[in-house]
């Protein structure tokens, strides 16, 4: 269970407040969307729960560990997916594999068998022993994926991961996702695209501005909406500008 | 011209990160940074003033034979060599390597264009590095000969123009290199070759002219008459080195009569036209070097999943870190330059410089064969600051640049961080330590036991250091650059790392300076390890915590 409590974070001394006082729970064996605008806090959001940006107030806690507290012990327990996948380009796709796997202790019978298997879903399994620098972007995304997900996480977190990857692809990232929630891991994830969020997403939080301006299922969501449509047009409702 | 001005202004930011200081200055978070800065140019004062008293007498001794014009050829010599050799790194990675390239190639503007612009930000780093050394030359001369008005003018010309014609040959020589080595496959490999190898040829070729014009005159039958005769006499015959440098020399120290006229169009009209030609040649060579220059070998049979197998093992994180740091070293041209080529080259050019002397090279071994308690502490003082030149502590933060969030949000102890960072800074620390106890070999043959010492202690000394180093980096690490230069050579870090690794080997230098005589040598070998082992462990402890601290407080 991931719990946000009353985090904020400001830009620039206090004159950008990215995310206002953000209250969120996110259940063990769920998968939850985060949609909101270009600029209303999402990747400010993941980065503080993955540990690059400190909130300047509040706390989060992953399955009773306080993320920022006992930070080793959080990180070992989360993989973070960025939104741009920029990772050491003059190595081997298998060396910054070995290189994470080693990262997180992961034994060689393990990161053999993830590596095969996961490598061979996104269809680089062919371009490990290339440097990363020949990849194309969604094969480095791929790249990043794979190493993610050598570690068992108990939260898989990633900021837009549809974008860029083939339909074969993200149909898998999609499988992937609904098979880490069936073992009781979360999974939360940031995107745009409002389709996979209706369809995957066991509940929906919607930012705007730094703050959710709603959340639940999608049952829960159409009732908070005037028109009870679909997503999209709950969306346009509800971040439209006052 | 629009276009060219656009161009030049928005390179001049990026490199020099104008904006991003100016927004870090709006966040109010950078400014104890900025003033980290006049800090360490603070620290490097001494070392300088040092300098420069020695080229006050340095004047004197040539002013006795009447050839203070050679005083001036030095000035010259000294920065423009220093920008031909800084300006084939900078040229090597702003023509080539940066990667705005792959945003300004598909735009509507000429290869000549975007040459220029470039051409001119190296410029200005040039007059960074190279003013400092060529300023007190021009100064001491002018207040020595309390030269009138027309000099400074003339000092300020030869200011001017000085990085020009150097930058135009070290550009030159970079887009024909690049062009002709642009093959499929090896063209790392084949560039690093080359790049190596024009650089001893180019010292060699230094040496070698040096050698040979100072025999020429020394052996000439009326030298000491002609050298009374003719006060331009050395500048004349040692200028062939570079003549631009001798023209420079020429128009300063006559300023007042035609001679230096003469010279100073000379200087200033080759400078143009040198610079012109090399924008006309770039439309030709430019774009055949860059284009292809992305494209990586990627394997063609892919049937490489048996090697895969052997590759899977688990390694212990420092471990993996440290080889991690290594191979980005070496995979990335300008990292080993800086790195590799800095404790290389460093060694061998002291070397090289002693050995040619010939003659007044008996004394010397004479002397240090006595003493081989001065040549190991000299050779443990050489490698420990080589610890900090080799760049590798003080940028290994700043290397991690937009990959760094990989660091952060892996659960790596700092004590694995710390260590695996060290071991690469060590593992080139070996490399630099065997080519320098080669070079010293070709000076005085030590003892096996010396050279152990000279080893074992070097490497311990590269520790503090190396920690020294990642301290500075982790207060302030460099991680927006766009080109991996920015992240070794244009790093400030590198600078305040000089600064402080110079006072911490000075300190201990006059420490054992002071024991020398007194003490007996043993005892000093001992209290000299005591302080490097203590020392690592302070900064081991300070590191630990700073790294603990900026990787939550970094955004
Ligand atoms: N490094 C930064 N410095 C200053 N302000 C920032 C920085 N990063 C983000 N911001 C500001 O914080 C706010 C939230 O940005 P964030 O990146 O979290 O948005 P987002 O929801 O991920 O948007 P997108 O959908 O475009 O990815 C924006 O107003 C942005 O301008
Ligand atoms: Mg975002």
């Amino acid at each position: 269970m991931l719990t946000l409590k009353n985090i904020s974070k400001s830009y620039n001394k206090g004159s950008i407040k990215a995310v206002d006082n953000l209250d969120l729970v996110i259940n063990s064996g769920e998968i939850f969307g985060f949609l909101g605008p270009n600029g209303a806090g999402k990747t400010t959001t993941i980065k503080m729960i993955v540990g690059l940006l400190k909130p300047d107030e509040g706390s989060i806690v992953l399955d009773g560990v306080d993320v920022w507290r006992d930070s080793l012990k959080a990180k070992s327990i989360i993989s973070y997916v960025p939104d741009n996948p920029e990772i050491y380009d003059r190595l081997k796709g298998i060396e910054y594999l070995n290189f994470i796997a080693d990262m997180y202790g992961v034994s060689k019978e393990e990161r053999k068998t993830k590596i095969y298997y996961y490598s061979k879903l996104f269809n680089i399994e062919d371009v490990l022993g290339d440097i990363i620098s020949s990849y194309s972007h969604g094969m480095k995304q791929k790249l990043v994926l794979t190493s993610a997900l050598l570690n068992n996480p108990s939260l898989f977190i990633l900021d837009e991961p549809m974008v860029g990857l083939d339909p074969k692809s993200s149909f898998n990232l999609k499988e992937i996702m609904r098979k880490l929630c069936d073992e009781g891991k979360t999974v939360f994830f940031s995107t745009h695209v409002l389709e996979v969020a209706e369809k995957l997403c066991d509940r929906i939080a919607i930012i705007n501005k730094g703050k959710i301006i709603a959340h639940g299922t999608m049952e829960e969501l159409r009732e908070h909406a005037k028109e009870r449509t679909s997503l999209e047009n709950i969306f346009l409702e509800l971040t439209e500008d006052e | 011209m629009n276009k060219l001005i656009s161009l030049i202004r928005t390179d001049l930011n990026i490199t020099f990160g104008l904006s991003s200081i100016i927004h870090g200055f709006k966040a109010k978070k950078k400014i104890w940074q900025l003033l980290i800065i006049p800090l360490a140019l603070l620290s490097l004062i001494p070392s300088y003033v040092l300098l420069i008293r020695g080229l006050w007498s340095f004047y004197d001794a040539f002013s006795q034979i009447g050839q203070q014009s050679y005083f001036l050829l030095m000035g010259f010599l000294a920065s423009q060599l220093m920008v031909f050799f800084f300006g084939l790194m900078y040229v090597m990675s702003k023509y080539y390597f940066s990667n705005d390239l792959n945003h300004l190639v598909p735009l509507p503007i000429k290869p000549s264009q975007i040459l220029t612009s470039k051409f001119v930000t190296i410029m200005v780093s040039e007059y960074l590095t190279s003013m400092p050394i060529f300023l007190p030359f021009a100064i001491i001369f002018g207040l020595k000969t309390n030269a009138g008005l027309l000099y400074w003018l003339y000092a300020v010309l030869g200011a001017i123009f000085l990085p020009v014609i150097p930058l135009v040959i070290s550009s030159l020589a970079i887009m024909i290199l690049m062009k002709y080595t642009n093959i499929k496959g090896k063209r790392d490999q084949l560039r690093i070759i080359a790049a190596g190898g024009f650089m001893i040829f180019a010292i060699w070729f230094q040496l070698k002219i040096q050698q040979i014009s100072q025999k020429a005159i020394l052996e000439g039958e009326n030298f000491m008459f002609n050298l009374a005769r003719d006060a331009n006499l050395l500048v004349r015959s040692l200028g062939v080195a570079f003549p631009p440098s001798m023209w420079g020399a020429l128009s300063l120290a006559n300023y007042d009569s035609f001679l230096g006229l003469t010279n100073i169009l000379l200087y200033s009209v080759v400078s143009i036209i040198s610079f012109v030609l090399m924008i006309i040649a770039s439309e030709k060579l430019f774009f055949d070097g860059l284009i292809g220059n992305i494209e990586v070998s990627a394997s063609k049979h892919r049937n490489i999943n048996k090697n895969l197998d052997k590759t899977m093992v688990a390694t212990r994180p420092y471990l993996a870190i440290a080889r991690k740091e290594v191979k980005m070293l070496f995979k990335t041209p300008i990292y080993l330059m800086n790195s590799v080529g800095g404790v290389i080259i460093v060694p061998i050019i002291l070397a090289m410089s002693l050995v040619t002397g010939e003659a007044s090279m008996e004394p010397i071994s004479q002397f240090l064969y006595g003493n081989t308690d001065l040549v190991v502490i000299i050779g443990v003082g050489m490698i420990g600051i080589l610890g900090m030149l080799n760049s590798v502590g003080v940028t290994t933060f700043s290397r991690e640049g937009s990959n760094f969030w990989i660091m952060r949000t892996l659960p790596i102890k700092a004590e694995d961080q710390i260590l695996g960072r060290l071991l690469a800074s060590l593992f080139i620390q070996v490399i630099g330590a065997l080519v320098l106890i080669v070079s010293i070999f070709f000076v005085i043959k030590l003892n096996i036991l010396s050279i152990i010492l000279i080893l074992l202690l070097g490497l311990l000394a590269s520790i503090p250091m190396t920690l020294l180093g990642m301290i500075i980096d982790i207060i302030r690490p460099m991680l927006t650059w766009t080109n991996p230069q920015q992240a070794m050579k244009q790093n400030f870090n590198v600078l305040i790392g000089m600064g402080l690794g110079t006072i911490y080997v000075g300190t201990l230098f006059f420490l054992i300076k002071f024991m020398f005589d007194k003490v007996d040598m043993f005892i000093i070998y001992l209290i000299l390890m005591g302080i490097l082992i203590i020392s690592s462990i302070l900064f081991f402890k300070v590191l630990m915590s700073l790294i603990e601290k900026r990787f939550r407080e970094l955004e």
